[in-house]
């Protein structure tokens, strides 16, 4: 069923975002299509046109011209487009001749559409979960702390004395991880505990806010929910007073 | 007034006053409105990277010359055409010296004035072609793409038609060759802050900011 979208709630949306760069690029892309033969959803596609980068952006421009009157059927194209024909990697910003950053305004479009109530399932719910546990997976503390106490006591089978340090203060490196490990793959955890035993090298995982290291919340343009997540960690790595802050991937 | 003395008078006026006075509003406003909004560009802004980047881009030593020689080669070679003419060609500078401005400066003999009118118009052809021709081109391209080519273009092919009494023999042309070369050019000035022609100088802008972001991620600039 196709809809009308509020046309002023997308500007609302919109304008206040279109910034000096986003002006400038949209009147400065030469249509030049350097950026072609750079973009991998072109070249696995058999080089079609529609996933030329200048291409795929072009309902930025396209909806400020119409005012945000748009319908839903409108933005399904553009969700299309945002999330199956762009992974936002800026390889064609690198030979655009003026650097237009081409994945920043797709970036802007998943922006709108969440604004609109659109974005991949997994997305929507990992969002959730971030601003309530403070990790993708919903893992509460007592079981992320559990879950390192747990890898602690296996790996120290096969390596005596090995140490899982927790809210280590001031050690050198603070390590985080991948929200999956601890739900899925804890082995990750354990082997790197063991690397980090061998090589006695000084670190700690945190245990409150800030030991994920995804950002899924960036993925579909939730950029407020994106500064949270990385804010926890940096916040942790501060009050731990690490020098470092290492990432799993 | 005589309608000839209009066009390079007041007219003239107009055309390099828009063309100066819009162009530096552009980055004007480019300046101002990032400073509020695109404040990042500011907080990590280090002139290493953006001369890096000027540098790449300007001189044909960057991943586009590398991907796309014989395109990238055929575009430096009309831009610094489209700069060298217009600027040292002995006929512009004699009437620099005989303005009220009085400015004289070096210029280039004339033949080669003449060849790099020639390879800018080529140049200028093969452009046009491959946006009629390329499926791929011709899906992004504005009435405004085809349009700026000829725009560009006319200033330079009336020019030099106007220095070799080429259409001569045609009566309106011959007569009014230099009267139609001006107002190309003017024309041409006059839009250049308005549309994608704005990018000589939004270019450094444009590179400037990207260069920040990606310099400091250990990019290429």
């Amino acid at each position: 069923m196709n809809e009308a979208v509020n046309a002023k709630e997308v500007m609302d949306f919109l304008k206040p975002k279109m910034g000096a760069r986003f002006t400038m690029w949209q009147r400065i892309c030469s249509h030049c299509g350097l950026c072609a033969n750079t973009c991998h959803y072109y070249t696995a596609n058999g080089n079609d046109p529609q996933m030329i980068p200048a291409r795929k952006v072009r309902f930025l421009n396209d909806i400020l011209k119409k005012k945000g009157r748009i319908d839903r059927d409108y933005l399904k194209k553009v969700y299309d487009t945002a999330y199956h024909e762009c992974n936002m990697c800026r390889r064609c910003t690198l030979f655009c001749p003026f650097g237009i950053d081409i994945a920043l305004m797709i970036s802007l479009l998943r922006a709108l559409l969440l604004s609109q109530g659109m974005a991949p399932q997994g997305l929507l719910k990992a969002v959730d979960n971030y601003k309530e546990f403070g990790n993708q997976m919903a893992v509460t503390e007592e079981d992320w702390v559990e879950t390192l106490k747990w890898c602690e006591e296996e790996t120290r089978e096969e390596l005596a004395g090995l140490k899982i340090p927790i809210d280590k203060k001031g050690a050198k490196i603070m390590y985080t991880v991948n929200a999956r490990e601890p739900m899925f793959y804890p082995q990750d955890i354990m082997e790197a505990a063991k690397i980090f035993h061998v090589a006695g090298e000084d670190y700690t995982f945190p245990s409150d806010k800030g030991w994920d290291d995804t950002n899924l919340a960036m993925f579909c343009g939730d950029l407020k929910t994106a500064r949270i997540i990385v804010e926890n960690t940096f916040k942790r790595a501060e009050e731990l007073e690490v020098q470092q802050i290492a990432i799993t991937e | 007034m005589d309608f000839f003395l209009f066009v390079e008078g007041p007219l003239l006026w107009i055309a390099f006053l828009t063309f100066i006075i819009g162009s530096l509003l552009r980055v004007g406003l480019f300046l101002s409105v990032s400073r509020k909004m695109d404040r990042i560009i500011y907080r990590h802004f280090r002139w290493k990277y953006v001369m890096a980047t000027f540098l790449r881009w300007l001189l044909p030593i960057n991943k586009d010359v590398a991907k796309n020689p014989v395109f990238m080669i055929l575009a430096y070679v009309f831009h610094i055409c489209l700069i060298v003419v217009p600027v040292w060609y002995s006929g512009h500078v004699g009437l620099w010296e005989e303005s009220r401005f009085g400015w004289s400066w070096a210029s280039i003999p004339d033949a080669l004035a003449d060849w790099m009118t020639i390879a800018l118009v080529a140049i200028a052809v093969f452009f046009l072609l491959r946006r009629v021709i390329s499926a791929d081109i011709r899906l992004l391209s504005t009435f405004s793409d085809y349009l700026l080519i000829l725009v560009t273009a006319l200033p330079f092919l009336t020019g030099y038609f106007a220095a070799h009494s080429t259409l001569g023999s045609i009566a309106f042309l011959g007569d009014n060759m230099q009267l139609i070369h001006m107002l190309s050019g003017e024309l041409m000035l006059i839009l250049i802050p308005f549309t994608k022609l704005s990018h000589f100088i939004l270019f450094f802008c444009s590179r400037g900011a990207t260069a920040v972001e990606f310099g400091r991620r250990g990019y290429s600039v």
